[in-house]
């Protein structure tokens, strides 16, 4: 089989289901054959990209194959500086076919986990997320596979559609939609640094290659990153994150923590070559990843949403991989994204499970599910202390790894920021452990009962890639010619006594004995600092006072100088057009005659002119 | 034996005219119908076989060339045939039920005198192909006769006779500078003409020949008899005629400007300037003034010819590619937009602005089919009218002609508002008249063709532009 015709159907397969799905209204109204023709066309892409990954450890250098199709040919710059005709297609390589592979694993885990999830909505509704599901997975592969920017900036855009439409899912609740507006609006504010990023580096070297060199990199990649923290939740642009987890919560798992989130992380991946050229990004992606991590981290630990948490925990493990990508460490930064993928859907796919069991997302609801729910409970288990960077958990490989090379790099203010974040991580996941699986049960919990097997199922497979996909690591590495070697650093040492401690200490606080009240008060100022959205208090104020001042501004401008003007101009068109109407009007002899006129006239000019 | 290889397509078209006309008779009253169908059919297996036989060559002693150029204009007329065949067989059967054979034989002669004439290589060769074209779409113009009169062919004969006076003033015209050229080069022959040396007399001449084309393509100062016309006659066949002839016309234009006199483009360019320019501005402002539909689209092809006029003032093989791509664009945008019309109002000849008012209620799936129509003769991303102007635009730029592109921006945001006037119309007001819309079924199946085609061509150009380019180096050797 050719590998490019498996790209291909991977790609269009889900597209198809997806405008299957939009245009038959009855089989999406349907709504539990929507669902399973969305499931399938997942588990076909999931098959097409583990047999792509499969030939990729035959094949003997990194790019297995490329296939592009012009889309725009002679586009040309002016004066006679030619640029090269602009293209789309599939670009297989070791970073674009893992990618593709987490991308369709988790993207299937949740659309299985969401047949269960999903099935108390009313069959229009159940239809009407899995078209968008579908329409997802074809966006982020789109995204995934692309063989240069502009084709990534397409699937950027549309990845960008689908999660507000998820966002949104709930529309008719006033807080989704309006998450899903402020989604939209932050990240599409952030893409203009993309769109720009694209254009400048467009002119200066006419092609949207990331592999070419150019002087104008730094301009370049600053204004791509700007777009990486829109997309990824960086620190000041991270607004949207916890607000977009309004929706669904597979969807969260899947778009808002594992793979769409990731876009950004994974754009700096992929225009590596670009990005190496510009010292200066990278030294401002160090500190404002090392920066978000534990910003985020701080807010994670006051969370009463157990889904706010997750939320948060995202943002922080997104600055880890951003400061990684900093540190100059593509593995790092990419290895980091892929466990992340693994445990932190893991983790929202089991916290959902628990909050279909008790209805609510407060972690004071929930309580003593241990019992109740055994199978999630574990799962979930296994899923924090992944994260938490608990020694042989895939957490851990890859977070050790991003210490280490921040430490080579030198960098000691952002990896000290990086040390504490790993210690509220533990910290904060054994808070949501013990406060939701364990200690004295609320009455809703009292309820609870396991998930059916099309949810517990995916949990299951995805523990299993929590605790061992970090094993897998140094294979993968040699896929993107940068070997890394793992050992057992002092770092790494630091970093997990950091974890225990953290974990020793969540468990005095909210463990059985119930000790630490001073460390919790320790922590009150954060918390009001959190819950009163400084950062969004911050926005409004720029939008209250900036914005709407700049808005006023240009209203005036536009209603009194540009509307005058076209005003003006339209009158006196409209005037001119009502005026030269007498001409047409009807005679044919008039048309006669300045037709015959008219090419006298031609005449006498040519007989002046060249005579 | 004479080689008649090029002229293959034509004369198989010329024999299936003849046999439209000979089933005609055998078919009884009240099951002419199938003759439209049958038209179509036929025209489009003609597209079909033209990509499986080898038309080029030169023919009839150099007078006539098959090449890629050639071929291009063939499928053109062919792809318009089948589209107007679809689009008209309902009207033509519910309003001349006795006389369709003779409608589509005519048809099928004027499709023939457009498929003659890019290959003609030498000047009266192409004055001939130009009536063979010309004549039968005046019968056509005016093909409601008398017998309706108070139906939508009440101005039928008047837009016939104005169509016909008009064409035979401009032909006279065309004559006269031909025959001056012939008087200064002694040779009919495009190929020979080039060795002429300019002068006065020469400008003449071809100033004359000019003013006959730019009536076929419907230039300023050579329009007026397009809203008129456009107005009095059939919906459907307005939608051929606003596309087809234009085509035809530029292909004439590019035989004489290019081929006949490329070395002496500094005494023409200057004719070609002031006629798109003025086209440009005088489309655009009369439009702007429009209530009825048609004499809206009319204007607005005014404007449209303009700016396809661009490529021909590069007189380069870019230009022309470009030029061959909006043309193609807007043979299915064109078209497309005049068939919603028709099928709005099928009874009608005058639409107003009233008929398609609250369209997204009445029938959403030509509403939008409209919506994408507007958009693409506006030149809004991502449907094929964009990179239609995109491309033109940067012919221009890559010319040196860069105050023409700021012009012809400006002009285009002049057209966004008369053509979103007409989107605003369908989309965000109340019908006068609630009841659904139903719609023959080819008539259906050809818009929805359209639309399909303005979106793929929009969403992937890449083989269209590569085509069109392909087509437009043949004609420069």
């Amino acid at each position: 089989m050719e590998l490019l015709h498996v790209a291909l159907a991977v790609l269009f397969v889900p597209l198809g289901i997806a405008g299957l799905l939009m245009i038959v209204a009855p089989l999406r109204r349907s709504g539990r054959a929507a669902g399973v023709l969305s499931v399938l066309g997942s588990l076909f892409a999931l098959a097409g990209s583990l047999y792509l990954f499969a030939a990729l450890f035959g094949a003997s250098g990194s790019e297995l194959d490329r296939l592009t199709t012009t889309w725009l040919p002679h586009a040309r710059l002016g004066a006679g500086r030619l640029a090269s005709p602009i293209e789309l297609g599939v670009l297989l390589d070791g970073i674009s076919v893992s990618m593709l592979v987490v991308v369709c694993f988790v993207a299937c885990m949740v659309q299985i986990f969401s047949l269960g999830y999903m099935s108390h909505e009313p069959p229009a509704d159940f239809g009407r997320y899995f078209t968008w599901q579908s329409l997802f997975l074809f966006a982020m592969n789109t995204l995934v596979i692309a063989p240069n920017l502009l084709q990534l900036f397409l699937g950027w855009e549309l990845v960008g559609l689908a999660s507000y439409l998820l966002i949104g899912f709930y529309f008719r609740k006033p807080s989704a939609a309006r998450a899903a507006v402020k989604a939209f609006w932050m990240t599409k504010l952030a893409d203009m640094g993309l769109i720009a990023g694209l254009i400048v580096l467009f002119r200066e070297t006419g092609t949207f290659d990331w592999t070419v060199t150019t002087p104008a990199a730094t301009v370049v990649t600053f204004l791509l990153f700007i777009a990486v923290m829109g997309k990824s939740a960086q620190f000041p642009l991270h607004v949207w994150l916890p607000d977009a987890m309004e929706g669904p919560t597979p969807v969260s798992a899947l778009l808002h923590a594992a793979t769409m989130v990731a876009a950004g992380v994974f754009l700096i991946v992929r225009a590596d070559p670009l990005f190496a050229q510009a010292a200066f990004t990278r030294e401002f992606m160090l500190y404002i990843g090392a920066f978000t991590a534990l910003f985020a981290a701080c807010i994670a630990v006051v969370q009463s949403d157990i889904k706010k948490v997750l939320a948060y925990s995202t943002c922080s493990q997104l600055g880890y991989m951003v400061a990684a990508l900093g540190a100059g460490s593509q593995v790092a930064g990419f290895f980091h994204l892929t466990t992340h993928a693994f445990f932190k859907a893991l983790l929202f796919l089991a916290a959902g499970s628990l909050i279909h069991a008790v209805h609510s997302n407060e972690l004071r609801q929930m309580g003593g599910l241990f019992s109740k729910m055994k199978l999630t409970s574990i799962c979930f288990i296994v899923g924090a202390l992944a994260l938490a960077g608990i020694p042989g958990l895939s957490g851990f490989f890859s977070k050790d790894l991003i210490l280490e090379v921040v430490l080579a790099r030198g960098a000691y203010v952002p990896l000290a920021a990086l040390l504490v974040a790993a210690f509220l991580t533990a910290f904060y996941m054994g808070r949501v452990v013990l406060l939701a699986l364990f200690g004295a049960p609320s009455e809703a919990a009292g309820h609870a009962h396991e998930s059916g097997v099309s949810m517990t199922l995916p949990l299951v497979l995805l523990s299993v890639l929590a605790l061992g996909s970090g094993y897998a690591g140094a294979q993968l590495s040699g896929l993107y010619a940068e070997p890394v070697h793992f050992h057992l650093s002092t770092i790494g040492i630091v970093a997990t006594g950091l974890a225990l401690t953290g974990i020793a200490v969540s468990f005095w606080m909210f463990g059985p004995a119930k000790g630490g009240a001073a460390v919790q008060a320790a922590f009150a100022p954060l918390g009001r600092v959190a819950r009163s959205g400084a950062v969004d208090q911050l926005y409004l104020l720029g939008y209250r006072r900036g914005l709407r001042g700049l808005a006023a501004g240009a209203a005036w401008f536009d209603r009194y100088m540009i509307d005058g003007a076209i005003n003006a101009a339209a009158y006196g068109t409209l005037e001119l057009g009502g005026r030269l109407r007498r001409l047409q009007n009807g005679d044919v002899q008039t048309y006669l005659y300045v037709v015959a006129m008219a090419a006298v006239l031609f005449a006498l000019a040519g007989l002046v002119g060249v005579g | 034996m004479m080689n008649l290889g090029p002229l293959t397509i034509d004369l198989i078209l010329c024999g299936l005219t003849f046999g439209v006309l000979s089933v005609d008779l055998a078919l009884p009253h009240g099951r002419k119908r199938a003759l439209g169908y049958l038209t179509a059919v036929l025209l489009a297996g003609l597209f079909v076989v033209s990509f499986f036989i080898d038309v080029s060559g030169s023919a009839l002693s150099g007078a006539y060339q098959g090449d890629a150029w050639v071929l291009f204009f063939k499928r053109f007329a062919l792809v318009a045939g089948v589209f107007v065949s679809l689009g008209a067989v309902d009207y033509v059967d519910r309003h001349f039920p006795t006389r369709q054979g003779e409608f589509w034989v005519l048809m099928l002669f004027t499709l023939l005198g457009m498929t003659l004439l890019p290959g003609a290589r030498d000047l009266l060769l192409l004055i001939v192909c130009f009536e063979l074209m010309g004549l039968p779409l005046v019968v056509l113009a005016s093909f409601a006769k008398s017998e309706d009169k108070t139906g939508p062919g009440q101005f039928a004969p008047e837009a016939g006779l104005k169509l016909y006076l008009v064409s035979s003033v401009s032909t006279a015209i065309t004559l006269y500078g031909v025959s001056i050229i012939y008087g200064l080069s002694g040779t009919t022959k495009l190929a020979e003409l080039g060795g002429v040396g300019v002068s006065p007399m020469l400008f003449v001449g071809l100033a004359f020949a000019l003013a006959g084309m730019g009536f076929k393509i419907g230039a300023v100062p050579f329009h007026m008899w397009v809203p008129d016309t456009y107005q009095g006659t059939s919906t459907p066949f307005v939608s051929f005629l606003s596309v087809a002839p234009k085509a035809t016309g530029f292909a004439a234009l590019a035989a004489v400007l290019i081929l006949g006199f490329a070395h002496q483009k500094a005494a023409w360019a200057p004719l070609v300037l002031f006629v798109l320019v003025t086209s440009i501005f005088f489309g655009n402002l009369f439009a702007l003034a429009q209530k009825d539909l048609k004499r809206l689209l009319a204007y607005s092809g005014i404007a449209q010819v303009g700016y396809m006029m661009i490529g021909l003032l590069t007189a380069d093989a870019y230009g022309m590619g470009m030029l061959l791509f909006y043309i193609a664009g807007y043979l299915v945008t064109n078209m497309g937009a005049f068939l919603v019309l028709h099928a709005v109002a099928p009874n009608r000849s005058t639409i107003t602005l009233d008929d398609v008012r609250g369209l997204s209620r009445r029938s959403p799936r030509l509403a939008l089919a409209l919506l994408l129509f507007l958009l693409s003769l506006a030149g809004i991303p991502f449907v094929v009218g964009f990179w239609a102007k995109l491309y033109v635009f940067m012919a221009a730029y890559r010319a040196g002609y860069t105050w023409l592109v700021l012009y012809g921006a400006l002009m285009a945001i002049v057209a966004l508002f008369y053509y979103l006037q007409i989107a605003k119309a369908a989309y965000m007001e109340e019908p006068t008249d609630a009841e659904p819309i139903r719609v023959d079924g080819s008539l259906d199946a050809v818009v929805m063709a359209c639309m399909a085609l303005v979106v793929v061509m929009g969403l992937y150009p890449s083989p269209f532009l590569q085509g069109a380019m392909a087509a437009a180096r043949a004609l420069f050797g």
